[in-house]
């Protein structure tokens, strides 16, 4: 490893890599616990119902089992912890299809898993409401309404000499990482320890407690490596709280894994979104008016929507716009946050619906683009603290050859093959949020070393690299001198993988906590030096071996009267098969102006990741529920079509470089939602630019462009 | 997934012996599918008969063509030198399927024996007549998108989803299967696969305990002018939404004979004879083909959601025609 301490921004390797691929990487239920007992989920084959009974005997005989819980012998909870899903095992009702109704508890898995095919449950059913296209006209206004109109839209709209006016759908999705969810929990006394995948460590404490009553102190939540979670292992479901109830009842540690399958139905999804985009131009390409109105689904449990027309808000500085929701609550389980909830799905609609306008005005899609944005949010007046749309588009104009493109669909051929140009634009908010870190330093010597501590995660995209990065450089010390320990409540409180918050809250919170090391120990030195000092010296000039400090970082004050998001641009170039209707994508660019980019390959690969699931949406997946049950008949990889490498071309990425004070102290906007922002539609622009098929209906499998 | 006796096996005769001795017996080769079913609690087998060592491994070449053992990879069997050099349409076939790593422990026995992949056979808490015979059919009036088009019954419209199986089809191979008693006996490949008819949960003409020991694929001129279409939801590892196993033998300009079959369409491998023998002594163009494809697909049947297929399938016919036209140099 590089000795050299000048390290942030640089393409450094995931520092926890070597772990992971030789296997010494513990993931949740990699722990070893001793005497532990497993447990396996009895789902509900219904979507709405009483349950009568549940007849346990045969399942309480079968060999290994130790218990079966169910609503009958669940402890009674606290309080709700918010927990998403809702608290269960509390009545004898369900309320989606595939809510969890029991849990045995074995001493092996498979014993655990046979005898969860014995559990008999005996339901009454009630009405239930799964069939989403059917019943979307009775959705209603959100109970927490985020709509937002500025001017007149429907003036502007009715007057407009150009204008769009379409639907576009997006099915359901889901999450599914890699890893999926799993918890081992274990009772100490009143202190319960869970080592559970999560992308907020202090989320999870906080609502186990609530649920409990316990104090947070008494929930220790570890987690130290997670295999993914684009925004499934951002709150605390339901088998959480289950895996402790069972480890409670037999009083043995308990490990609770969902199966692949279990994942549908178990850890929310992003729902079923209808887009209703209405746009309308002057005759030289000036954008009069935006109206973006979604109908989607809730839970009948609970509220969660996404701000598909957030995008729509604030991309383009139209006079008018009109912004509304409505929402239909549904026996299918609660949707949640998805990376880039609201943006990735928004952009599809109001990016396909301006390269449409750019059509009708027979505009170049980019130029159109250029001519229609502001660097200042239209939605609520305040200026970007930075904004590198135009130098997104122009540089990722080049990559892709954008000369090459015809305005004319179905101007360009080659053999089978009909191939087309698509373009798009996003932005994901950026933010930064408290966060703490406490840094021990250590000295023997010339040498020092840091410890890093926090109660960050890792999702697989980089938070120990990049921590270690910062510390390094803040201190002064090469990075292997740097200990990063996360993924563990006992460290000081800190912000969740979510929202593209990580990066700006873990990074300035350590170097905040890094300086102020070096200020406090420069204090003890009692000395002014005229060089900079090193960490070492300092510790040798206070006469100190160990030291300590921590703090508690905010965000800004200065940050509040702006509006801070990463923007990017995506190019596609689009082969379609002109006899059979499948699409690839040969080549996707994407060009993100991201503020500070603390790790050039992690950022790098971040923004990969995004367009890869942006493909994934524009081409291969959806989740497809019966209206007859209310399950979804997607129940594995098998069928629920995450791209694989063959979908995947070359993505060439490139950020345009921003030094952005005002965001946060560091310039972070974050890159771990934006790169799916945009890509569907840019690919669904390129296969019309292709076939002269519009396809507002994802994703575009071969039937759709026949 | 029910717990189960293990009987590994060395000899063929004894393992046919085991299983014909236990009527909830199965044979298990590779494992990739039957594994998945059991855990899944579709399939429940008291005894699993380990034939993954048997002796049935050989891919030889005969007097008569080729013999692929029941027991050889499917990896091995794409790539084997004759395989490659004489049925370059199977070995597009089997790479078209699955994963390297499913086909590094894929057999060809289990290829050809894979169940479907229709999400409510998967489904156990609703009815399915193909895993509960009697129960009702799911998927008739349900999600039917990826479901026949051809030869499927009032009670299952499952597809077979095996692309091996196709281009065997076209290729008129037969399969060599081992009996209870000992006797030995020959399945043409168009009879081995079943349409569901009344009896959906029999998806072959296997007796309970009867092996499979090789498939025999005869010597045809058909190599340099054959080719395997697969369209799928993603460009790879997806099952087939159509595909075609389009095979010519050409001469002087004109087609002597075509073959002809289609995946994803039908509970079994669908040879398209109409269509093969439109083409009889024609000549090889898209013109032809298309209305080759026409006369096959004029007879499909399309449920709720799956009537693009009729369409893919003609355009999939007509693409893969002409690109084995064109040859595979
Ligand atoms: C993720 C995934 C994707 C896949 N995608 C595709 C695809 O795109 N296309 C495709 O064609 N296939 C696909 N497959 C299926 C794969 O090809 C089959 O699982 C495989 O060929 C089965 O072979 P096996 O040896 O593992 O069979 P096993 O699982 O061992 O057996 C399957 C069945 O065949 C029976 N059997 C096996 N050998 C014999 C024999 N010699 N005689 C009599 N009966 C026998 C068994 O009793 C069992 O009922 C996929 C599978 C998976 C898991």
């Amino acid at each position: 490893m590089a000795r050299d301490t000048k390290v942030i921004g640089e393409a450094i390797s995931r520092i926890d890599g070597l772990l992971k691929v030789t296997g010494g990487a513990n993931y949740s239920t990699d722990f070893p616990v001793k005497n532990v007992a497993y447990g396996f989920i009895v789902k509900s084959s219904n979507a709405a119902a009483s349950i009568k009974d549940i007849d346990t005997t045969a399942a309480e005989k079968s060999p290994g089992v130790i218990a079966v819980l169910t609503y009958k012998n669940a402890p009674k909870v606290a309080g709700s912890g918010n927990l998403s899903g809702g608290v269960i095992l509390q009545e004898p009702k369900v309320d989606f299809y595939g809510q969890h109704v029991a849990v045995v508890v074995a001493d092996t898995y498979e014993q655990a898993r046979y005898a969860a095919e014995l559990v008999k449950v005996n339901y009454e059913p009630l009405p239930a409401m799964v069939d989403f296209d059917a019943h979307k006209g009775e959705a209603v206004e959100p109970q927490r309404g985020r709509g937002s109109k500025r001017g007149d839209f429907d003036a502007a709209f009715v007057a407009a000499e150009h204008k769009v006016d379409q639907t576009y759908l997006t099915p359901v999705y889901h999450h599914q990482p890699l890893e999926p969810h799993s918890t081992i929990a274990v009772w100490e006394g009143s202190k319960l320890t869970l080592y559970n995948a999560s992308q907020v460590v202090n989320g999870v404490q906080n609502a186990i407690a609530a649920v409990f009553g316990l104090k947070p102190a008494d929930v220790h939540v570890v987690t130290p490596h997670v295999g993914g979670g684009f925004g499934s292992k951002g709150s605390a479901w339901p088998h959480v709280v289950l895996a402790a109830m069972a480890a409670k009842l037999v009083n043995r540690p308990v490990k609770l894994a969902l199966t692949r399958q279990n994942m549908f139905n178990s850890v929310g999804l992003r729902q079923r979104n209808v887009q209703h985009v209405r746009l309308a131009a002057s005759a030289d390409g000036k954008l009069t008016a935006i109206g973006h109105d979604t109908t989607t689904h809730t839970a009948v449990t609970g509220e969660f929507i996404e701000q598909c027309g957030h995008l729509s808000s604030m991309m383009y500085d139209a006079p008018n716009a009109s912004i509304g929701y409505r929402v239909l609550p549904m026996n299918v389980i609660i949707p949640t946050f998805t990376r880039a909830p609201g943006e990735s799905t928004g952009s599809f609609a109001t990016e396909s619906a301006i390269d449409e306008l750019a059509y009708e005005l027979k505009m170049d899609p980019i130029e159109f683009r250029l001519k229609n944005f502001s660097m200042t949010d239209p939605s609520n007046g305040r200026p970007f603290s930075s904004r590198a749309t135009a130098e997104a588009l122009k540089k990722g104009a080049e990559m892709i050859g954008w000369t090459k493109r015809k305005m004319q669909p179905r101007s360009i051929r080659n053999g089978d093959f009909l191939i087309g140009y698509g373009v798009a634009i996003g932005s994901y908010p950026s933010r930064q949020v408290p966060s703490s870190t406490l840094v021990k330093l250590k000295r023997a010597g010339n040498d020092v070393t840091a410890t890093i501590e926090t109660a960050a995660s890792d999702l697989g995209t980089g938070t120990y690299t990049i921590v270690a990065q910062t510390a390094a450089e803040t201190l002064g010390l090469p990075m292997d001198k740097v200990e990063v320990k996360i993924g563990d409540s006992e460290f000081p409180p800190a912000a969740g993988s979510v929202g593209s918050i990580g990066a700006a809250s873990f990074c300035n919170s350590v170097s905040e906590t890094c300086i102020q090391a070096k200020n406090e120990l420069q204090a003890k030195t009692g000395r002014t030096w005229v060089a900079p000092p090193t960490v070492a010296q300092l510790m040798e000039a206070a006469n100190l071996n160990e030291y300590q400090t921590r703090v508690d970082a905010r965000p800004s004050a200065e940050a509040q009267k702006y509006s801070s998001h990463a923007f990017n641009a995506n190019f596609s170039e689009v082969w379609v098969n002109a006899y059979t209707g499948a699409v690839r994508v040969p080549r996707h660019v994407a060009v993100t102006g991201a503020g500070k980019i603390i790790n050039a390959k992690t950022a790098r690969s971040q923004i990969i990741g995004g367009c890869i699931w942006g493909i994934g949406m524009a081409l291969t997946e959806a989740s497809i529920l019966d209206p007859r049950w209310g399950n979804f008949v997607t129940r594995t990889y098998n069928d629920y079509h995450i791209p694989a490498n063959l979908d995947v071309g070359t993505i060439d990425v490139a950020f345009i470089p921003e030094d952005d004070r005002v965001v946060n102290r560091l310039g972070i906007k974050g890159v771990g939602e934006v790169g799916i922002v945009g890509v569907a539609a840019s690919i669904a622009n390129a296969a019309f630019n292709a076939t002269g098929k519009r396809v507002r209906d994802l994703p575009l499998t071969p039937d759709k462009l026949l | 997934m029910r717990a189960f006796k293990f009987t590994p096996s060395s000899e063929p005769e004894a393992a046919v012996k085991a299983v014909k001795a236990n009527s909830e017996a199965k044979f298990i080769a590779g494992g990739t599918n039957l594994i998945d079913l059991m855990k899944e609690g579709i399939e429940g087998p008291s005894e699993l008969v380990d034939i993954s060592r048997l002796n049935l491994t050989q891919i030889r070449s005969t007097s008569t063509g080729i013999s692929i053992g029941s027991l050889a990879k499917n990896s091995d069997t794409a790539n084997h030198p004759l395989v490659r050099r004489d049925f370059p349409m199977l070995t597009q076939a089997i790479l078209s399927g699955a994963t390297a790593q499913i086909r590094n422990m894929a057999t060809n026995g289990g290829n050809i024996a894979q169940r479907t992949r229709c999400p409510y056979f998967y489904e156990v808490s609703v009815n399915c007549n193909k895993r509960r015979p009697g129960s009702g059919c799911s998927s008739l009036e349900g999600y039917n998108r990826n479901h026949s088009i051809f030869g499927f019954s009032d009670k299952c419209a499952a597809v077979n989803p095996s692309d091996m199986s196709v281009a065997l089809a076209a290729l008129d191979a037969s399969v060599n299967v081992l009996g209870a008693d000992g006797k030995t006996r020959v399945i043409k490949f168009n009879d081995f696969h079943r349409l569901p008819g009344d009896t959906p949960q029999r998806d072959n003409n296997l007796e309970h305990g009867e092996l499979i020991t090789s498939i025999e694929i005869p010597k045809s001129n058909f190599a340099p002018h054959s080719y395997y279409l697969k369209v799928g939801d993603r460009a790879s590892h997806s099952f087939a939404l159509v595909s075609v196993a389009a095979a010519l033998e050409l001469d002087g300009g004109k087609i002597k004979q075509a073959r002809i079959a289609m995946g994803g369409v039908a509970p079994k491998p669908w040879r398209a004879y109409a269509a093969e023998k439109f083409l009889a002594g024609k000549t090889p163009s898209e013109e032809n083909f298309s209305a080759a494809a026409d006369s096959e697909m004029k007879a499909a049947i399309p449920l709720e959601h799956n009537g693009f297929k009729i369409e893919l399938g003609k355009r999939a016919i007509v693409l893969a025609l002409k690109r084995a036209a064109a040859g595979n140099a």
